[in-house]
């Protein structure tokens, strides 16, 4: 229940933060950090993929609503938790034991986590970016854009991670 | 029903993906002008793309189909070009009766062509006996005879026809050792003898060439038109090489076949419909009955 509670605050925390706080930070046009994934990427890693697609899918409507995006952020958001389970595969491997099962979120080792996010986060801001220039002409700009933005993400997502796993999970 | 069921419960995660995304692809699609201009024109690349590829799968199945309405098509032509020359040739040697008697008979001179010519497709072709045979599709329920010349839609020799039931027909190839018919230097009016002696399928002999022919290694080889069988012209090879006999008065001649009859597909049947009458005189004439040649008005 309490962990319920948990993720419903990572929602809003995540959703809050980037509405009030990153989106009105005027850095240039290559800085927008997407900092909200940091929900797909906190679910449990064993979430079902179905549950995890249906709350991407969830946190990109609410997205959308309130930034006027029209359907930008559902589909960067979706994409992102469907293809998550093999982001987690490529970057966390699986304990050694007879179940073979996935890793808790706090037991990953720093390199594996720092891979997770930053695999995550690319991804999500890359699709989020091609899908509003919805073109290959202004590659280099797009590119540049992920890479400034991309590494904001990374460093926010990386701090509210650990926080999250070190104040939450561990308790 | 059952498999059915088991096959959507193992995708249903792809499917939902697939069907939120497309939903928000459409909403975001009519976001503005500049997002649907651009979205369209992916998908109708895509689109073009798609039916381009079923389309090339498409024509592909339809290749034999159109391969012989354009063999049918060279035939008819083959048939017009041969009323042309027939008709040019007549008018050279001062002879517009052809021409006159197709006006007055209000026949087109393509009616009046010593050849009629027809398609058929090749359903078995034998090359490594020393007397082949080639079977084709078409008989006599088609229009098919004996003595029918077969060539390729190319104008290349490969034989001519030997037996015919109701619906197939048998040619006697270039590739037996019982075929026999005349050829010449293409642009020389010495003639010799083809023939084949069972060793290479791509190479005939042609023996008994005048000595005085103006023969080279590559000189193009043609029929002469004096077997009754083939008009004249019709390509048979290549002069592959050549020396003269052992009494040095004809030149042997390996002769290199124009035709690859070992993929031998869709061909051309040329019936001379004088043949009979040529046919029928010649043997009056070798049994000593000339009446015949006497003109009846």
């Amino acid at each position: 229940m309490f962990k319920n509670i948990s993720y419903a605050g990572v929602f809003v925390t995540a959703v809050l933060l980037q509405i009030f706080l990153l989106d009105n930070i005027s850095l240039g046009v290559y800085f927008h950090p997407l900092v909200y994934s940091v929900f797909i990427i906190l679910l449990p890693l064993d979430t079902r993929p179905v549950w995890v697609v249906l709350s991407s899918a969830l946190l990109g409507v609410v997205m959308d609503v309130m930034t006027g995006t029209d359907g930008l952020n559902v589909i960067a958001a979706t994409a992102a938790g469907f293809f998550r389970p093999m982001v987690i595969g490529a970057t966390c491997g699986r304990t050694v034991g007879p179940d073979d099962a996935l890793p808790a979120l706090y037991r990953l080792t720093a390199k594996n986590l720092a891979w997770y996010i930053g695999a995550m986060v690319v991804l999500h801001s890359a699709i989020f970016f091609f899908m509003e220039t919805l073109s290959l002409r202004h590659l280099p700009h797009v590119l540049l854009r992920l890479a400034v933005s991309g590494t904001a993400a990374f460093v926010l997502a990386w701090y509210f991670v650990r926080l999250f796993v070190e104040k939450i999970l561990n308790k | 029903m059952y498999k059915l069921i088991e096959f959507i419960r193992r995708i249903y995660v792809v499917l939902l993906f697939l069907i939120i995304e497309a939903i928000a692809l459409n909403y975001y699609a009519h976001s503005s002008y500049y997002t649907q201009a651009k979205i369209l024109s992916h998908a109708n690349r895509v689109t073009g793309w798609a039916q381009s590829g079923i389309f090339s799968v498409k024509h592909f199945f339809t290749l034999r189909r159109e391969n012989e309405m354009l063999t049918s098509r060279v035939a008819e032509l083959e048939g017009r070009l041969a009323a042309y020359r027939e008709a040019a040739s007549a008018a050279q040697t001062d002879s517009l009766a052809a021409a006159v008697a197709a006006d007055t008979l209000g026949v087109g001179l393509e009616n009046m062509s010593q050849y009629r010519y027809m398609t058929a497709r090749v359903v078995s072709n034998s090359i490594h006996r020393d007397r082949n045979f080639i079977t084709l599709n078409r008989g006599i329920m088609h229009g098919v005879m004996n003595d029918m010349a077969v060539i390729t839609p190319d104008g290349a020799m490969v034989g001519y026809v030997v037996g015919c039931s109701e619906r197939y027909s048998v040619v006697l190839p270039l590739l037996n050792t019982d075929f026999r018919t005349s050829g010449k230097i293409a642009g020389d009016d010495y003639f010799g003898s083809i023939s084949w002696r069972g060793s290479s399928p791509y190479e005939v002999e042609m023996t008994e060439l005048s000595k005085y022919a103006a023969i080279e290694e590559g000189a193009e080889v043609v029929s002469s038109g004096l077997s009754h069988f083939f008009p004249a012209g019709v390509k048979i090879g290549y002069v592959e090489s050549f020396e003269l006999n052992e009494s040095q008065t004809a030149y042997d001649v390996t002769v290199r076949l124009a035709t690859d009859m070992t993929r031998l597909g869709n061909v051309i049947l040329i019936e001379n419909m004088d043949f009979g009458e040529v046919s029928d005189l010649e043997a009056d004439v070798e049994a000593g009955r000339t009446d015949r040649m006497e003109y009846q008005p």
